[in-house]
């Protein structure tokens, strides 16, 4: 009798004993491990101690072979004088190929510019960068343009331009998305470009690319534009949502954010949401956009306790930090507005000294300079011509390196930076003075 | 009139009466306190008493947010030993260091929350001796910052919170420019040419302070020394 009672207890203790396995095998789902990555021959395993500009590549010209025109050159789809949309003219003495323009010198002499569409030309670049020790760039990826088939043709091919170049120079080379004008249903697009281009050009293989930049351990993938308060149709819980899946469950990439220059205290150019800090969070540098925040007289006190303030906020989050330095700003002609010439002057380079001095001495262990060869807003470093060797431009101008200086001379000095910023003793507030 | 004054008063302590029956909330409990430290030597960073950093807190659960303010002591401390156990948040501003961040906190019984800092200025080696008939004050300026030195000054008073705002006798020199870590800087005041102030067989604090060209800032100080003359 009581072995019968025992019987008819046992399927109820064995399915209570299953019962408990069951609720364990939910409460404990397997870990995710995290990718590792072979970093040998990895030339960048960080960007501390490193100087680095941005590449917008965006240029062609016609002939070139991209078939886009004179793009970015161009204003209304005419590139003659009294139609353009850069501020400063490139110094092409040095460029293997360039393409004649409608403009002219004095002289009647026509002008010309380059393409980065052309290898070539990418090269030369990345020489100029070897010659004085600028440790490489992020390449531009403009969301809005790589969208479109030709866009996407241009900027794959000044990338596979700058990848050979960079490897053969031994500069760090990175991706920086750039999403102005996109919107909340592109972040699928840049999630799956990404991808793609991963596995074209093996970003993260350690010997096809041992140049390509990388931080806390893995590839770092640059993200511009969160937090901005300009009417974007794009959320901050859209770029949330997009570095989750950038990084993925295996932690697939480092993030550098590009974010708005009062991303800190969430006001001036910055939406006033405390989500932004969250994302901030979770990614790895952050890069506030300085440019047109301070000229040479605002800058002390715009960044002298706001340089602080930024890098101690990082360090008690554990993030990197990259201030933003520029040589100087100038769209006259992109904005049709002759006042717009020069509008923060370059000072024969005081003005990027001032800033380069004011990172370092703030505590800054890396840089962000915007950019390398950006004519339409007037910040390229790159050569470009001087004053009183400009082109003519009907009633309008273009805007020239001081005529006393060498047309690298933003390259140059930005080289000297590079060096302070590597450790190399010798530099201070005051500029360094180029031998003649 | 006699009578409506005793109706007055009876009102009154009606009144109060009444007045006592609602507030029966409990008494504020709790104790907040803490330091200035500086970030990266951990040494407390000096102030003002008054005209000093203060520090801004908003007790939680009222839709109003109002600010309140707590001052802080010369060395650097500050304490609240009346305030209601709560969250809180606590936010050290218009001070003598880098801007700092908002923190939330829970203040329950005797709760110490100290605050690291990055002081715009260190002021280094000071040393402030009597030599013959004036007290000499010689010492380094370190600026964490790279905005302007704007002021030095030697400052002395007959209590131990010298400073610029609390001072009988002073010595100071514009500066408006970066400094040099390296540079020795001296500052004297002549005794007998502030007599009125400055008595012999007197004793008084004198305190060296260095002042940030930032915006609501505050000076940076050495610890004050008593000096018998």
């Amino acid at each position: 009798m009581k072995i019968l009672k025992f019987l008819t207890l046992l399927p109820f203790l064995s399915f209570s004993c299953d019962g408990a396995d069951e609720s364990i095998q939910i409460t404990e789902p397997k870990p995710v491990e995290e990718v590792k990555y072979d970093d040998t021959g990895v030339l960048f395993k960080s960007y501390k101690g490193l100087v680095m500009a941005g590449y917008q590549g965006w240029f062609t010209a016609e002939g070139d072979g991209a078939e886009r025109g004179w793009h970015h050159y161009q204003k209304n789809g005419k590139f003659e004088p009294g139609a353009a949309s850069i501020d400063f003219w490139p110094d092409v003495t040095d460029y293997p190929k360039t393409y004649k323009t409608a403009f002219k010198y004095k002289n009647q002499e026509a002008a010309h510019v380059y393409s980065p569409y052309d290898e070539e030309s990418v090269d030369l670049h990345f020489k100029w960068m070897k010659e004085h020790g600028i440790d490489g760039v992020y390449m531009q990826r403009f969301v809005s343009e790589v969208k479109g088939e030709s866009g996407k043709r241009h900027f794959n091919k000044v990338l596979a331009n700058a990848l050979k170049a960079s490897k053969k120079y031994g500069r760090a080379i990175s991706i920086m998305y750039d999403l102005s004008g996109s919107n909340t249903a592109d972040m699928d697009f840049i999630a799956k470009d990404w991808e793609e281009l991963q596995s074209t050009f093996k970003l993260f293989d350690n010997k096809e690319n041992p140049q390509y930049l990388r931080h806390n351990g893995r590839p770092l993938l640059a993200i511009w534009g969160v937090g901005f308060n300009d009417g974007r149709k794009y959320s901050i819980a859209d770029i949330q949502k997009l570095v989750e899946k950038v990084k993925g469950p295996t932690k697939k990439a480092s993030i550098l954010l590009g974010v708005p220059y009062y991303w800190r205290t969430l006001g001036n150019d910055t939406e006033n949401s405390t989500l932004l800090h969250t994302v901030i969070k979770s990614a790895d540098v952050i890069m506030p956009w300085a440019v047109g925040r301070y000229n040479s007289t605002s800058y002390t006190s715009v960044a002298g306790t706001h340089l602080p303030g930024d890098i101690a906020w990082c360090k008690a989050n554990n993030l990197d930090y990259a201030p933003l330095v520029f040589p100087g700003f100038s769209w006259g002609n992109l904005k049709n507005d002759k006042s717009l010439y020069n509008q923060i002057p370059r000072g024969r380079g005081d003005f990027l000294w001032q800033q380069i001095a004011g990172a370092k001495l703030s505590g800054a262990e890396a840089l962000y300079v915007a950019m390398f060869d950006e004519v339409d807003e007037g910040t390229a470093i790159f050569k470009c011509k001087r004053e009183g060797e400009l082109p003519e431009n009907a009633d309008g101008k273009f805007v020239g390196i001081e005529g006393d200086l060498k047309t690298d001379h933003y390259l140059w000095l930005t080289g000297q930076g590079a060096k302070w910023f590597h450790g190399e003793s010798g530099f201070s507030a005051k500029k360094p003075e180029r031998p003649l | 009139m006699k009578k409506i004054s005793i109706y007055l008063s009876v009102l009154a302590v009606m009144l109060s009466a009444a007045g006592c029956k609602i507030d029966n909330y409990p008494a504020p409990d709790a104790q907040l306190f803490g330091t200035f430290l500086d970030a990266e030597t951990n040494e407390p960073v000096e102030q003002d008493i008054i005209r000093g950093s203060t520090i801004e807190f908003i007790e939680h659960g009222y839709a109003s947010q109002t600010k309140q303010v707590m001052i802080v002591k010369n060395d650097g401390s500050y304490r609240n030993n009346l305030i209601f156990a709560n969250k809180y948040t606590i936010t050290p501003v218009r001070g003598n260091f880098v801007p700092t961040e908002p923190q939330d906190v829970t203040v329950a019984g005797a709760t110490q929350l100290d605050f690291k800092v990055q002081p715009y200025i260190r002021v280094k080696d000071a040393k402030i001796e009597k030599v013959g008939s004036k007290v000499v004050a010689t010492f380094k300026i370190q600026q964490t910052v790279i905005n302007n030195v704007k002021k030095i000054g030697l400052y002395a008073h007959p209590e131990p919170s010298v400073g610029e705002p609390m001072r009988t006798v002073l010595s100071d020199m514009e500066i408006n420019a970066a400094t040099d870590p390296n540079k020795v800087y001296k500052l004297e005041i002549d005794i007998p040419a502030n007599s009125n102030n400055l008595k012999s067989g007197s004793q008084y604090f004198f305190r060296i302070g260095a002042l940030i060209d930032a915006p609501e800032s505050k000076f940076n100080y050495a610890k004050a020394v008593r000096l018998t003359l």
